[in-house]
């Protein structure tokens, strides 16, 4: 037959199987020498039936790096110049259960296939095993395995606390809020701030003073809510403070104090005004203390959000 | 007569001296990744305990480690990585494995792994382990592809903006055959 094509021509089957050689073997070949691998399958339902668009996501372990493909009609999809290594693999198709393969190995000696069958439903469920899934899950024998208590570990080191864990469930509870109404409050700082810009100096009209006034009323009632629920969110004994949150209490010593004397120095500067003064006295720190109090407040918050 | 008895003697003794062998875990480091959209973090712990039985050439591996016992840099962080991971209530993650005796002279494991963690257990398949033996210590790393779906652990949030289901957790251990 292939005679028959390339018609009576001596040679021209030698050439055909070499090209078709170089075709195949080489770019495996390459991918091998570059530290790249393919990995490639097909993803059908329950029935067998091809699964068409379905989004098949693997993700390096090493590095977290992920690459998508789509199946075709087929159901096949196939990841080319892989680097090597282990990935997980997450399969989702819309009306089906996603499915997560927690490990598939890439070597590069030759393409991984991995087929799969998906079921109809929504929960995603782990598959525990890729490759020759028969042998999993190859558990441990209860009569000779290790316990714990083979461990040196004593049953008040592996007993759970109920207490401490609802401890800790309050003190996270608290502290979310105080993250939340945190970060409310930093608008009207923000904008109390702004508004100063017209509130004092030589402007002799009340109406942006008394804006600016409502603003730091409304930033205090904030500010002291969220201060409400870092000190009422309980202490775990035994914990020592370490890392940015200690910056972050730092900040609290001074922004704190300052929330309490920026309103007062405020209402008198505020009185001075009003009765056509210039601010004087002790009224004058009301700008400078307000911009640290706000300078720490921002410093604070971005401690515990910006890795520096 | 007595050749007999020797050989006797020799056949009965002999599982004696086949008798179970075991690894101890010498020295480990864990270290868990987590990303969020403003930074990474990672948490570590030296303080793993693990232990290995042979018999018929097969080793149980049980290795153990305390979640309080993963430190982030971060007293506050690491407070609620025990809360979210209900870390009070479970104190221990373990990992289970059973692998054959003739592993340890390989260069790679692809061990299946039974982990429990936050009152949950999760299985791992074929997960890929690098083996070097020197000077009777077997040094075993590798990263376990762990998420925290897998353990129906809730996502914490900074800012509002969770943190990314993938938790890997490198490893980094030291064995001693006894």
């Amino acid at each position: 037959m292939l005679r028959n094509r390339f018609g009576n021509r001596p040679g021209a089957l030698p050439c055909v199987l070499a090209i078709w050689l170089l075709l195949h073997l080489v770019p495996s070949l390459i991918a091998q020498t570059a530290g790249m691998g393919v990995l490639t399958g097909r993803i059908v339902d329950s029935s067998g039936n091809p699964v068409a668009n379905a989004t098949v996501t693997v993700t390096s372990v090493d590095n977290g790096q992920a690459r998508s493909a789509t199946t075709g009609t087929d159901g096949s999809y196939r990841f080319d110049d892989l680097p090597l290594g282990s990935y997980r693999m997450k399969l989702e198709a819309a009306g089906f259960q996603t499915l997560e393969i927690p490990s598939a190995i890439v070597d590069g000696t030759k393409p991984l296939v991995v087929d799969e069958k998906l079921q109809a439903g929504a929960p995603t469920t782990i598959k525990p095993a890729l490759e020759q899934q028969d042998n999993f899950p190859n558990a441990p024998s209860s009569s000779t395995a290790p316990s714990l208590s083979d461990l040196g570990l004593t049953p008040e080191q592996t007993q759970g606390n109920p207490r401490e864990q609802a401890l800790l469930d309050k003190r996270t509870h608290m502290l979310k809020i105080h993250q939340r109404l945190g970060l409310i409050t930093t608008i009207p700082l923000i904008v109390t701030v702004a508004t100063s810009l017209n509130a004092g100096g030589k402007s002799t009209g009340t109406a942006s003073r008394d804006l600016h006034t409502a603003l730091g009323g409304v930033t205090g009632d904030l500010y002291f809510m969220t201060a409400y629920y870092a000190i009422r969110a309980p202490r775990v004994p035994g914990t020592q403070t370490r890392g940015p949150i200690r910056f972050h209490k730092v900040m609290a010593w001074i922004h704190g104090p300052g929330m309490i004397a920026t309103p007062i120095l405020g209402i008198m500067a505020f009185d001075q005004k009003n009765k056509g003064e210039k601010v004087h006295g002790i009224a004058q720190a009301h700008s400078p203390v307000a911009i640290v109090t706000a300078g720490a407040f921002g410093a604070a918050l971005l401690s515990v959000s910006v890795k520096f | 007569m007595n050749k007999k008895i020797l050989i006797v003697l020799l056949l009965v003794t002999l599982p004696t001296f086949a008798a179970d062998s075991q690894w101890t875990l010498k020295q480990s480091t864990l270290t868990y990744h987590v990303s969020h959209p403003l930074h990474e973090s990672e948490g570590v712990s030296h303080a793993a305990r693990g232990k290995g039985v042979c018999h018929d050439g097969q080793c149980d591996f049980l290795i153990a480690v305390a979640v309080k016992s993963f430190d982030s840099g971060d007293s506050n962080r690491d407070l609620h990585m025990v809360q979210v991971t209900r870390g009070a209530e479970f104190p221990i993650v373990t990992v289970r494995t059973r692998l054959p005796e003739s592993t340890a002279a390989s260069a790679t494991i692809n061990a299946d792994l039974e982990i429990q963690f936050a009152g949950r257990t999760a299985l791992y398949g074929k997960v890929h382990f690098r083996v070097e033996t020197q000077g009777g210590e077997t040094h075993i790393t590798g990263t376990i592809p762990a998420t925290l779906t897998d353990f129906k652990i809730d996502p914490p949030s900074l800012l509002t903006m969770p943190v990314k289901n993938d938790i890997p957790v490198r490893v980094d251990m030291t064995w001693r055959l006894q």
